[in-house]
């Protein structure tokens, strides 16, 4: 139960995933077959839309139970499944997964600030605040403490979602898209912020995204993805060159090289 | 009007909404977000008084609660007193009665709840009985005081059950609707006529406060998404 996630040990992997997962609905009988582990403290996965990223990460905190495979966070075994028996697992609640969705999902009965404080029960009131704010002043939005998610634009909604997963004090963080709604340079700021609090606080960052230059901003290692498998992981322009290559060659332009 | 019915009518009321949503908020957690194949069966039985002749749920609680049963005889031995003919007996029938009355509303509402909004508080670390306390209740407060106050509405007025299984003790199980039964009985009419227009108002004004927080409501819903997977 300790707090061990590889920190000590640069050499063993902060993540390894093996999923098999067959999605019982839709009509075109989509599956997922993923294995895969990383030592990158920034990890990118990369991919186009339906190849199975999200699903990659809602995976990992506990919100999708896949049929058969073991997730594991440094030492820790979050999940464990052999086909046709029952799982052992850590509950969602308790596997310090901090997960930023897509559709940020802030709870529209608290105002931004309680938003960002629901996950710092049990301390007083004047704690919570001053944590909450800290974190609001990280993804520059404090000042947005005292409005109400339905006043919010997009951005800035993201930028709240951010702050709060940030209070729960995850273990590791995983991001879907996260920036999606802000314009460039705020993307920018906003995950150079990140990434140097997440440095600070030794946590690892896995990211989906399907820009190619967020994908080369953000990570150490990429891990490409379509249609539930894996392509491709490695360094950033081992992997991503031969995807933008790939692309190209789609469009009909000759090889760069 | 007569005093003791009116208390006693809305100290089993009183009595019966509040067991009654001790019970229902989690029935309708597991009923809003179960995928269990239990869950049909379950959800008609919780139904069955809505169409039910109270005279029938009240023949079968007298039964199934008399002395000729293993539980009837466990209950009176607990109480001292066999259920039938008392007040914790017009409890146990009251509380089955309106069963449907808070169920109904506090599923519907909260299915209703974005179930995205509950994965996020999972992943912050929220268990199940926080994410009823600190998100469902929260967003699903209209259904809430509409399963309490319609549960309190409709215990005040029910009359077959009461009789079936109370039978007619002023004092201990005569509620406000039998004492009107008893008025027209004696030809009583001015009476009878205050205590009808009594059961009347209440029932006006619950279900007012009912559609005003329904008209409040439909503002403060929950930014819409698809839920789980």
């Amino acid at each position: 139960m300790s707090d061990i996630f590889g920190r000590s040990n640069g050499a063993s992997p902060w993540l390894t995933v093996q999923i098999d997962h067959q999605f019982a609905h839709g009509a075109t009988g989509f599956s997922l077959h993923i294995a895969f582990e990383t030592r990158a403290r920034r990890m990118v996965v990369f991919g186009p839309s339906g190849s199975g990223k999200s699903s990659l990460l809602r995976a990992i905190a506990g919100l999708l139970k896949p049929d058969a495979g073991k997730i594991q966070i440094g030492s820790r075994i979050i999940w464990l499944k052999h086909p046709g028996s029952p799982a052992t697992e850590t509950p969602v609640e308790r596997r310090r997964v901090g997960l930023v969705m897509q559709n940020q999902a802030v709870f529209p009965h608290l105002n931004v600030l309680r938003n960002v404080a629901f996950a710092l029960r049990g301390m007083d009131a004047a704690t919570q605040k001053e944590k909450a704010l800290r974190l609001l002043k990280l993804v520059e939005a404090e000042s947005l403490a005292d409005r109400w998610p339905r006043e919010l634009s997009g951005g800035q909604l993201q930028r709240v979602a951010v702050a709060r997963t940030l209070a729960a004090d995850p273990a590791v963080l995983l991001l879907d898209e996260p920036f999606a709604a802000l314009d460039a340079q705020g993307r920018q700021q906003l995950s150079e912020n990140l990434h140097t609090w997440a440095t600070e606080h030794a946590i690892p960052i896995l990211t989906v995204t399907h820009n190619l230059e967020e994908a080369f901003a953000a990570g150490d290692e990429v891990l490409t993805m379509k249609e539930g498998r894996i392509l491709g992981q490695g360094k950033p322009c081992e992997v991503l060159a031969t995807e933008r290559d790939r692309l190209l060659f789609a469009m009909g332009v000759s090889s760069t090289n | 009007m007569d005093t003791a019915a009116l208390l006693l009518t809305l100290r089993l009321a009183l009595i019966t909404t509040s067991i009654l949503l001790a019970i229902a908020i989690p029935l309708a957690y597991w009923l809003a977000f179960t995928r269990s194949r239990w869950k049909t069966p379950i959800q008609a039985i919780c139904s069955l008084p809505l169409v039910l002749p109270p005279t029938v749920l009240g023949f079968y609680l007298l039964v199934g609660l008399g002395p000729r049963t293993a539980l009837g005889r466990g209950i009176s031995h607990l109480l001292g007193h066999p259920l039938a003919f008392s007040f914790a007996g017009l409890v146990v029938g009251s509380v089955l009665y309106s069963f449907p009355f808070a169920v109904q509303p506090l599923t519907a509402g909260f299915a209703a709840v974005d179930g995205s909004l509950l994965e996020a508080a999972a992943t912050l670390g929220s268990g199940p009985l926080d994410r009823i306390r600190r998100v469902i209740l929260p967003l699903a407060r209209g259904s809430l005081l509409t399963a309490a106050v319609l549960s309190f509405a409709h215990t005040v007025g029910e009359f077959g059950v009461v009789l079936m299984i109370g039978g007619n003790l002023p004092g201990i199980t005569q509620t406000l609707s039998i004492a009107l039964y008893d008025q027209v009985q004696d030809f009583q009419y001015a009476q009878a006529n205050r205590t009808a227009l009594f059961l009347l108002a209440i029932c006006f004004l619950a279900l007012t406060l009912v559609y005003s927080q329904r008209r409040k409501n439909g503002s403060v819903k929950s930014s819409g998404s698809s839920g789980l997977v």
